[in-house]
């Protein structure tokens, strides 16, 4: 999968928004927002719901496979700031109603979830760093395993393996520190290839260093406390499908902002599932009524990436992403493949160890491409997260009635 | 340290006997050792070599290195009890359970253990040198062969494979020594002959690859020097860790440095690419970051270099990147900067939240002012030679430290507006402007061109950071009208003293008028952004500000607001009289402040401050009218007389209405305030200006008629003391007779 397919759709996508809300102001003065059964408020709905539904099962569809790989994640966010886009349009047209309640309330806590999942984004941010590292392990071992010169044959020499041993080691430490800080102990027998840590039991500060705490504390931007978990439980909090009094009340708005809340939390959940980040936990309710057309595609993703998830060998991931796992797959298989090597190395044994190398080149490659982009692509969702709420709040405040 | 406190080397390693230990040979200069040496089918590579010659620094470089006291205590140490070691070490094997490599290395070593003894007699000083001698050799012949033609009588020469494995288990035996305790080496020797020897294997080993990948006599030399290079990086890299992690300290005062530096001190790094300063330079500022002393960075710098020459690069630049990012983190705690997320910065408290605002702009500034130059100084100086990689290690490092400051900052943007807030969001703005075009190219340059969009994404965050904080500036401002069109409290203030909101409106105000550079060009931007997205053209806008910048308006807005609130209020005291003392003790207040800045007078201009003058001085004449001019009719001739004469029975009861219309006035006004003193005696001067003459003259008109003085109760000069007490804020406690 080109890496690029989806890079540039951020930009037309969002575009379209745009224009959309800019010949929708023109219309604004003619339409009356305060009568809630108007056509055009009726249409405009049902445009939002069809379009959000749409988007999604694009995004259903393009899965397959391809569910959960670092493309499919930014595609996921592309269609969250797509999904934002039209909502934008929806709130500035009916802003009079938004202003009045019961909406003012509703739409007050959809910003409020919006903030909360500002935090997720800066969490993600550094797993993608994280994942940033992780790949310079990986570095490493290619580097180690290199073979310039294909031709070149018994040259698998045991510093080499050594080097790429250590590296693999740290690799599966760091990845185990995130999902288990108390994993020290373990990291702590396993800390081999460095040096002795003969000493280390009785200094606690070697202690630390053995553990691998050295590459610890990357994350720049949340606190230790910080959990992924209890945040996306705080923007799934008191989300439940509109009443029908509701509805009515406030002329079909609320479904709305409702279909906003849900794609929200949504989308912050899936990326906690697929990006490595401080105490993830995928244990929220979606509770979406199926009569709503998006309803379908975001519950079979949901379901999707929970099977994933409970897969025995993903249990334990940092993170659902496939990259990952690919990952996880080939350092552990090479990890084997080493530990069994008896010198001097028969060429079969050389040409298994090759493989692994060349399956890991390919891994990192998958990588290379998709994780800067990645890291701007959540960037922009902060940033039209806060964009929208900031306009979001002034337009309320500036025409209350 | 206990000798038993280590991790020694395995037995199995060969013991080396001489009484000198032998590593140090191997350090020895060149030319000096092949004026020793005589011995067999060396000779030749020796005369070619010597031929060739090195740079006589390195030389001296060695000579030095030889006079280390570290390697006198190490054939002590050799004799630590052997029982006990394998002892140990058998413990320690079992239980590194992936520690396979060491176990397959002891064939390896075995084989090392009879070469050995079978040259033992040969091991001398002079044999040890010589090796280090053909190696240095060899890779320079093989270099020249790789640079040019590979012509034929350039071939590197042969190197006994006995030799190699001497050389590659001295390094071997050495880093063992060493390794059980991180930074051991690094801190306790600045004898870093150790790291040209690991470097000269691993150009050895790394060029025996190349030009001979699968020549047979070479092919256990080349194991066996790859795996002892591998080790040797891990070492290096435990060193460098180390070294970053512990030897940081308080820079001492600048004499403190140069004076203990040693004699015979490293050769100053090479500054190709041209840092003229050195870390030194960073000691003398008055922040106390932590620094690295010099010879420090020159280890750090050598160790790295071997590193990046093996090809270790990755590792190498992860223990770097790592610890700084660690140590930056920690600095910034000890400022006080706490990461936090979003959604708790919404919740807090402002008391709380001031406070660590206060911390995230110190650190701010902090970090872009001392710690970054720092860092960038660092990472130029330890990889010097790799600019690439340095400014690559330093602008991600302060990327990272600039997106934790700035989401902190976007996080305080988001909150709620509220008036209080305004100068920490101002203070935050300033921060941010000032980390400017030029700064920036101060801190990246040298930037490659392909991490020039990091600069770029940079800059557009932190511009999109300051103008949330501008448009949350703007919006805080603005608050303030409604916050007085808000105070609408029905109860008037006592005595028509200041009222509370005049104070809190103008203090603020002034307090604003102090960033008042900063909102001008706040509410520039954000008047240029309406414009925008409204797609009005800015000429309405610019017809309606009468040459008033837009903040100008504002801050005019926010007084007139004030003004009418002020009459509004004014319209609760019953007595009008009282109104104008109230109006004009917060009229004079205001002027007071206007007055007292520098900066409001500029944004109000002149017209508007006299029109306030003269506003004060109409109220003022409002008072006297509606205070005394009952008091003045009582002057009046009009009245007195009866058919053309004089009345006395009018004349008394003049004089008694008088009397108790003073009373009165002087009860009630005498509990009034003006605070102001200047407007005080202005007040009492001028009632005084018009009553007491008025009167003196009724006097003198009138007192004759009266048969008594009973009813002539003050005289004219009473009169002006009993002014003089008006508008004291002390309820009278009843007019005394004056005497």
């Amino acid at each position: 999968m080109p890496a690029t397919e989806y890079q540039g759709s951020s930009t037309p996508f969002s575009s379209i928004g745009r224009s959309i809300l800019s010949t929708r102001r023109e219309q604004i003065h003619a339409m009356d927002a305060g009568h809630h059964h108007d056509a055009g408020l009726d249409q405009d709905l049902d445009a939002f719901q069809r379009r959000i539904a749409a988007l999604f099962h694009d995004l259903s569809a393009s899965a397959g496979d391809d569910l959960l790989s670092l493309a499919w994640v930014r595609k996921l966010l592309d269609t969250f700031l797509v999904c934002q886009e039209e909502f934008r349009v929806v709130l500035f047209n009916h802003r009079a109603a938004f202003g009045r309640p019961p909406l003012d309330r509703m739409i007050a806590d959809f910003f409020e979830r919006g903030v909360k999942a500002l935090d997720v984004c800066n969490a993600i941010r550094d797993g993608v760093e994280q994942l940033r590292q992780w790949r310079k392990h990986l570095e490493i071992v290619l580097v180690a395993l290199a073979d310039p010169r294909k031709q070149r044959r018994g040259a698998l020499g045991e510093g080499q393996l050594r080097r790429a041993q250590k590296a693999l080691t740290d690799l599966t430490l760091l990845m185990l520190d995130e999902k288990d800080a108390t994993g020290s102990v373990l990291s702590h027998r396993n800390r081999s290839f460095g040096r002795s840590s003969g000493s280390s039991s009785r200094d606690p500060h070697h202690y630390r260093r053995s553990s691998g705490g050295h590459f610890r504390s990357l994350s720049w931007s949340v606190s230790r406390s910080w959990s992924a978990a209890r945040q996306l439980q705080a923007i799934g909090n008191n989300l439940a499908a509109p009443r029908g009094h509701e509805v009515v009340a406030t002329g079909g708005l609320v479904v709305a902002v409702f279909t906003m809340s849900s794609v929200l939390l949504f989308v912050m959940w899936a990326l906690v599932a697929a990006i490595p980040c401080q105490d993830r936990g995928l244990g929220i309710h979606l509770s979406i009524p199926r009569s709503y057309p998006w309803a379908a595609p975001i519950l079979s993703l949901h379901e999707r990436i929970v099977e994933e998830s409970k897969k025995k060998e993903r249990k334990n991931s940092s993170g659902l992403l496939k990259e990952i796992h690919r990952m996880e797959k080939c350092a552990h298989h090479l990890t084997e493949l080493m530990d069994s090597i008896q010198f001097p190395v028969m060429e079969e044994k050389e040409a298994e160890v090759r493989q692994g190398v060349e399956e890991l080149g390919r891994v990192c490659q998958s990588m290379d491409g998709g994780l800067d982009p990645l890291e701007r692509q959540v960037r922009e969702v902060f940033h039209r997260i806060v964009r929208s709420r900031t306009e979001g709040l002034d337009c309320l405040s500036r025409y209350p009635e | 340290m206990p000798c038993n406190d280590r991790f020694n080397p395995p037995p199995s390693l060969p013991a080396f006997p001489p009484p000198l230990y032998p590593y140090l040979p191997l350090l020895l200069s060149l030319r000096l050792s092949s004026l020793s040496f005589s011995s067999s089918s060396l000779l030749p590579i020796f005369l070619l070599h010597s031929g060739g010659g090195r740079p006589q620094t390195r030389e001296r470089e060695l000579m030095e290195k030889v006079e280390s006291p570290l390697y006198q205590g190490k054939s002590k140490e050799e004799n630590i009890d052997d029982s006990n070691r394998k002892f140990k070490q058998e413990e320690e094997d079992k239980e590194d359970q992936i520690n396979q490599g060491r176990e397959e290395e002891k064939p390896d070593k075995e084989a090392t253990k009879e070469d050995d003894q079978g040259d033992n007699s040969q091991a001398t000083h002079s044999d040890a040198t010589s090796i280090s001698a053909d190696i240095d050799h060899f890779l320079s012949v093989a270099g020249s062969g790789r640079d040019g033609q590979n012509q034929s009588h350039h071939d590197p020469p042969e190197i006994p494979a006995t030799a190699i494995e001497r050389s590659v288990s001295l390094v071997e035996k050495e880093i063992t020594r060493y390794e059980s305790v991180a930074g051991d080496w690094s801190r306790k020797s600045d004898d870093l002959s150790l790291l040209d020897a690991i470097d000269r294997i691993s150009k050895f080993s790394a060029t025996l690859s190349t030009i001979f990948p699968s020549e047979a006599k070479y092919v256990k030399a080349k194991k066996r020097a790859g795996a002892v290079v591998q080790r040797a990086m891990s070492f290096l890299e435990e060193e460098f860790r180390s070294l970053l992690e512990d030897s940081i300290s308080k820079p001492e005062p600048r004499s403190k440095i140069s004076k203990c530096k040693k004699p015979n001190s490293l050769p100053r790094p090479n500054h190709n690419n041209g840092s003229p300063t050195s870390p030194e330079t960073t000691s003398g500022s008055p922040e106390t970051d932590p620094i690295y002393p010099p010879v420090v960075v020159e280890k750090l710098r050598k160790i790295a270099g071997v590193m990046i020459a093996a090809g270790y690069e990755t590792e190498c630049c992860q223990v770097f990147i790592i610890t700084r990012r660690n140590a930056f983190n920690d600095s910034l705690t000890k400022i006080g900067f706490q990461k936090m997320s979003i959604d708790d910065i919404q919740k807090m408290q402002w008391e709380s939240l001031e406070g660590k605002i206060a911390a995230c702009i110190k650190a701010f500034k902090h970090s872009i002012t001392n710690s970054f130059s720092y860092e960038r100084e660092l990472a130029g100086l330890v990889f010097s030679g790799h600019q690439a990689i340095a400014s690559s290690l330093f602008s991600n490092l302060a990327r990272g430290v600039i997106i934790q400051l700035l989401n902190f900052a976007e996080a305080v943007a988001m909150t709620k507006c509220s008036a209080e807030k305004l100068f920490k969001v101002l203070d935050m703005y300033e921060a941010l402007r000032d980390m400017n075009a030029e700064e920036m190219d101060n801190l990246f340059t040298a930037e490659l061109e392909g991490s020039s969009s990091l600069r770029t994404d940079l800059q557009s965050e932190i511009s999109s950071v300051r103008s949330r904080l501008g448009k949350a500036a703007v919006a805080i401002f603005c608050d303030l009208e409604s916050s007085i069109k808000a105070d609408d409290s029905r109860i008037p203030v006592p005595s028509g003293a200041i009222h509370p909101l005049t104070r809190y409106v103008m203090n603020y105000l002034k307090y604003a008028s102090e960033y008042k550079n900063t909102l001008e060009q706040v509410f520039q931007d954000h008047q240029k952004s309406v414009n925008k997205s409204s797609g009005n053209d800015t000429n309405s806008i610019n017809n309606d500000s009468r040459n008033f910048s837009p903040f100008a308006m504002q801050f005019i807005e926010a007084m007139d607001l004030l003004d009418s609130n002020l009459e509004a209020k004014s319209k609760l005291y019953k007595d009008p009289a009282l109104s104008y003392i109230f109006l004009m003790n917060n009229g004079r207040y205001i002027m007071k402040k206007i007055k007292g800045s520098s900066e409001i007078p500029e944004l109000l201009g002149d017209s508007l401050i006299r029109k306030r003058s003269s506003d004060l001085r109409q109220y003022h004449k409002n008072y006297q009218r509606e205070a005394w001019s009952k008091v003045l009719a009582c002057f009046k001739d009009e009245g007195l007389q009866v058919k053309g004469n004089v009345s006395k029975q009018m004349v008394k009861e003049r004089f008694k209405s008088f009397n108790a219309m003073f009373e009165e006035i002087h009860r009630r006004q005498s509990s009034w305030v003006v605070s102001d003193e200047q407007m005080q005696s202005e007040l009492r001067v001028s009632v005084s200006a018009v009553i007491v003459p008025a009167y003196r003259s009724f006097l003198g008109r009138f007192r004759q008629y009266l048969s008594s003085h009973k009813h002539v109760k003050y005289g004219a000069d009473d009169l002006e003391n009993y002014i003089d007490e008006l508008f004291s804020g002390n309820p009278s406690v009843g007019m005394k007779k004056r005497t």
